[in-house]
């Protein structure tokens, strides 16, 4: 903790001529310029609402039938019947992960 | 009734109380300006425009504010963010590491409190943004140098070093000051 110097002139010099500057319409300035504040938790539920409607979506249209525990040599042959609705439901799950934690980190 | 910066605070938040606001500005808008305006070697124009873009971001962020520090200090805070990105956008921070003048003649004893005052500006004008922040900050507003380094973000001891030097130069710029 610093505590000013009673008796250094310097100190006594520099907190005399700390300037007042009058207000002269500046609050009315800022005032004006102000942007309509947004709800801080208003934002993220957005955010979580639009991904759980898409993902719910996604998933509605997934080819559930389609979807078996593939072997290795059906991942290694790259067979987009096997591998395609594995991928989509990757996507579904990375995308709902990242809202989830971009609406938990989130900052105005 | 005076409420305080946490009541305000609190009202802005809830019920966006633009006149509670309001309030925290004409607070505080003298000492944040006067800062921007050092900063700044004096040009009122841009310390105004940097002031009123400090007051507006806070206004965003309020939410951000956890009440750990001052007001003043969170403000000041925002106020030197502003100020570096303009002057990193302007190249400005280039043209900080001026030439140290040569120590001028020593003035009368007779001299003038204005002439002092205009002399207290231009030896401001002349430290290293550093110093004249640290400075600013610490000996004009009373801020801790725990709290000026929380406004410049750097260490303890860079602000220390920076006021005790910004001090030993304004001391060799104002060899009057003593005679007062």
């Amino acid at each position: 903790m610093n505590q000013p110097e009673e008796n250094d002139s310097l100190d006594v010099l520099l907190r005399e001529q700390n300037p007042h500057i009058d207000d002269d319409g500046f609050t009315g300035r800022v005032l004006a310029a102000l942007p309509r504040r947004h709800r801080a938790w208003l934002r993220p539920i957005f955010l979580l609402v639009v991904t759980a409607v898409g993902s719910a979506l996604a998933i509605r249209w997934l080819p559930w039938e389609n979807l078996s525990v593939p072997d290795l040599s059906a991942l290694l042959s790259l067979n987009s019947q096997v591998l395609l609705p594995w991928l989509l439901v990757l996507s579904v799950t990375a995308t709902l992960t990242w809202a989830i934690m971009a609406a938990a980190q989130w900052e105005d | 009734m005076s409420f305080t910066d946490a009541d305000l605070i609190a009202r802005v938040l809830s019920r966006e109380d633009q006149h509670a606001f309001g309030e925290l500005v004409r607070r505080y808008q003298s000492p944040v300006r006067a800062f921007l305006a050092r900063l700044a070697r004096g040009d009122a124009h841009l310390a105004d425009d940097l002031a009123q873009e400090t007051f507006v971001k806070a206004w965003r962020k309020l939410q951000t504010y956890r009440g750990s520090a001052k007001f003043s200090t969170w403000l000041f805070g925002i106020a030197y963010n502003e100020f570096r990105t303009v002057a990193r956008q302007r190249k400005e921070l280039a043209l900080e590491d001026v030439e140290e003048p040569a120590a001028e003649p020593a003035k009368s004893a007779a001299d003038s409190r204005s002439d002092l005052r205009l002399d207290l500006t231009e030896a401001l004008e002349e430290l290293h943004s550093n110093e004249r922040a640290a400075i600013v900050l610490c000996c004009q507003n009373g801020l801790t140098h725990e709290e000026a380094a929380q406004v410049l973000d750097c260490p303890v001891g860079t602000v220390k070093t920076n006021v005790l030097r910004g001090k030993e130069k304004l001391r060799r710029r104002l060899p009057d000051y003593q005679h007062l």
